[in-house]
């Protein structure tokens, strides 16, 4: 019965996965060509909340785009871009 | 309390630190929650925890980072040590961990358990202390994140110290837990394995919005010069995220799911009531499922603050051992987002002990929940 019901859960969360992907996609866009706007709005809603940029002081998003470089393993690039645009955002 | 002066002093010291200018950036975050819990046969007061986050960026290579946790229970103020490690980043793909962190086993114990993250006030079964699979070690890790093209993949190899497996020799350690593997052992279990594991993700989708992780944890457990010394822990998880805004529903879907396995290789123990020997399938597992929707394009601030979520978890101990158990639980709830890092919670969460608590006289077990909850990031 226990299988079953983790069969059952783990087929609707894979067809629910799928139709919502299905619904909404859009085109593809190497993650090279994105604008750091962007990559804020991607990234972070992974795991939270799109954090305000006005938040944070300039320095502290630097200190807080290096944790998340490490926690989320986010690359070079979007943390780099992520930061230059919360930097700018909070003004 | 003089620990906590002593902490609230090195606080206040490193807050007026980051008024200075310089090349170093400290920092200091954190997450806070409390509510109430309310049962059948009582209400309670939970949570009054207070989790401080310490990060100090030494130079654009070096990053430190600590969290304490602070919390009452039983009416005493516990403190707890969650990480402390230094990072430093080797070049774009690769990162050097050192010291005591959490473990990329799965995506729970890493990245969604905050109180401010996790959309539940709980934890699911099996994902909190005592749960199946590691959440945190003590040793040295290699991690990164790679663009693939159009996708991108994560990766995270460790070596830490080795879990201990409890073999119920000793009268004074919860003898009755035998076969049961204790990822932190503190004072006489010290670990003298090493255990070594690592998780690889593929973010298949250029938007980041789908992550499919399969984390796996290998380690002999049991003590050297005792019988149990060739025992083996073998531990594995896969862990899935879909996140991503849907205009047809005119919000966010945000879809987790988690399952962890843990499998212990054969071995007889004592039971420590009558002495004679046992042995089990030391196999257990737990695994989540959860789905909220909040519908931030609705043109109103209060109904694109709320969030509805729901989820179902589920844990089994192996049947035969003295702690066998086979639980699930459903919880449902609504979300008031004040901010995007401060949450009101309310919540009705049913468990179930399931049969085997019938088999050992217990009875079916069910119990309901309602849970009103503050979490505060910061």
């Amino acid at each position: 019965m226990k299988k079953y019901k983790f069969k059952i859960i783990a087929g609707i969360f894979l067809l629910m996965t799928v139709a919502l992907f299905i619904a909404s996609c859009a085109a593809s866009k190497p993650i090279a060509d994105k604008p750091g706007a962007l990559l804020w709005g991607e990234n972070c809603v992974r795991c939270h909340n799109a954090p305000s940029p006005s938040a944070f002081s300039d320095t502290q998003w630097e200190a807080i785009g290096k944790h998340m470089r490490v926690r989320a393993n986010l690359t070079e690039d979007e943390v780099n871009k992520i930061v230059e645009f919360l930097s700018m955002a909070n003004q | 309390m003089r620990n906590i002066f002593l902490i609230i002093a090195v606080m206040a010291g490193l807050i007026y630190a980051q008024d200075k200018p310089g090349e170093s950036r400290f920092l200091l975050r954190g997450y806070a929650h409390s509510g109430l819990e309310m049962r059948e046969d009582a209400s309670t007061f939970v949570g009054g925890s207070f989790n401080p986050i310490f990060l100090w960026r030494q130079s654009q290579k070096l990053l430190f980072e600590a969290e304490l946790e602070i919390e009452v229970e039983g009416g005493e103020t516990n403190i707890g040590l969650e990480y402390a490690n230094m990072a430093y980043i080797l070049h774009s793909y690769a990162i050097l961990r050192l010291g005591k962190f959490l473990l990329p086993f799965g995506a729970f114990a890493e990245k969604l358990h905050p109180a401010w993250i996790n959309r539940m006030p709980t934890k699911p079964l099996g994902f909190g202390h005592d749960g199946v699979g590691p959440a945190r070690g003590l040793g040295v890790e290699l991690r990164g994140g790679i663009p693939v093209g159009v996708a991108k993949m994560s990766y995270s190899v460790y070596v830490i110290n080795g879990p201990v497996l409890n073999d119920g020799s000793d009268p004074t350690l919860e003898p009755e837990e035998a076969g049961k593997v204790n990822y932190e052992p503190t004072g006489e279990l010290e670990s003298e394995n090493k255990a070594i594991g690592g998780r690889v993700s593929l973010l298949p989708f250029s938007n980041s919005s789908m992550e499919i992780g399969l984390s796996g944890f290998y380690s002999n457990v049991g003590q050297k010069g005792t019988e149990y010394e060739d025992v083996t822990l073998f531990a594995y998880a896969l862990d899935f995220s879909f996140v991503k805004k849907v205009s047809f529903l005119s919000g966010v879907i945000d879809i987790k799911a988690q399952y962890n396995a843990e499998n212990v290789s054969d071995a007889y123990y004592t039971n420590y009531e009558d002495s004679s020997r046992y042995t089990f399938k030391n196999n257990s597992s737990s695994y989540y499922g959860q789905l909220s929707y909040r519908p931030v394009n609705l043109g109103s601030d209060f109904f694109n603050s709320l969030e509805i979520v729901g989820r179902y978890s589920a844990l089994s101990f192996p049947k035969g051992a003295l702690w066998e158990a086979d639980q699930t639980q459903v919880a449902v709830g609504i979300n008031y987002w004040i901010d995007w890092r401060n949450v009101i919670k309310l919540t009705y969460q049913v468990t179930d002990a399931g049969a085997h608590g019938e088999e050992s006289g217990e009875g079916q077990e069910s119990r309901d929940a309602v849970f009103i909850h503050w979490a505060f990031g910061f």
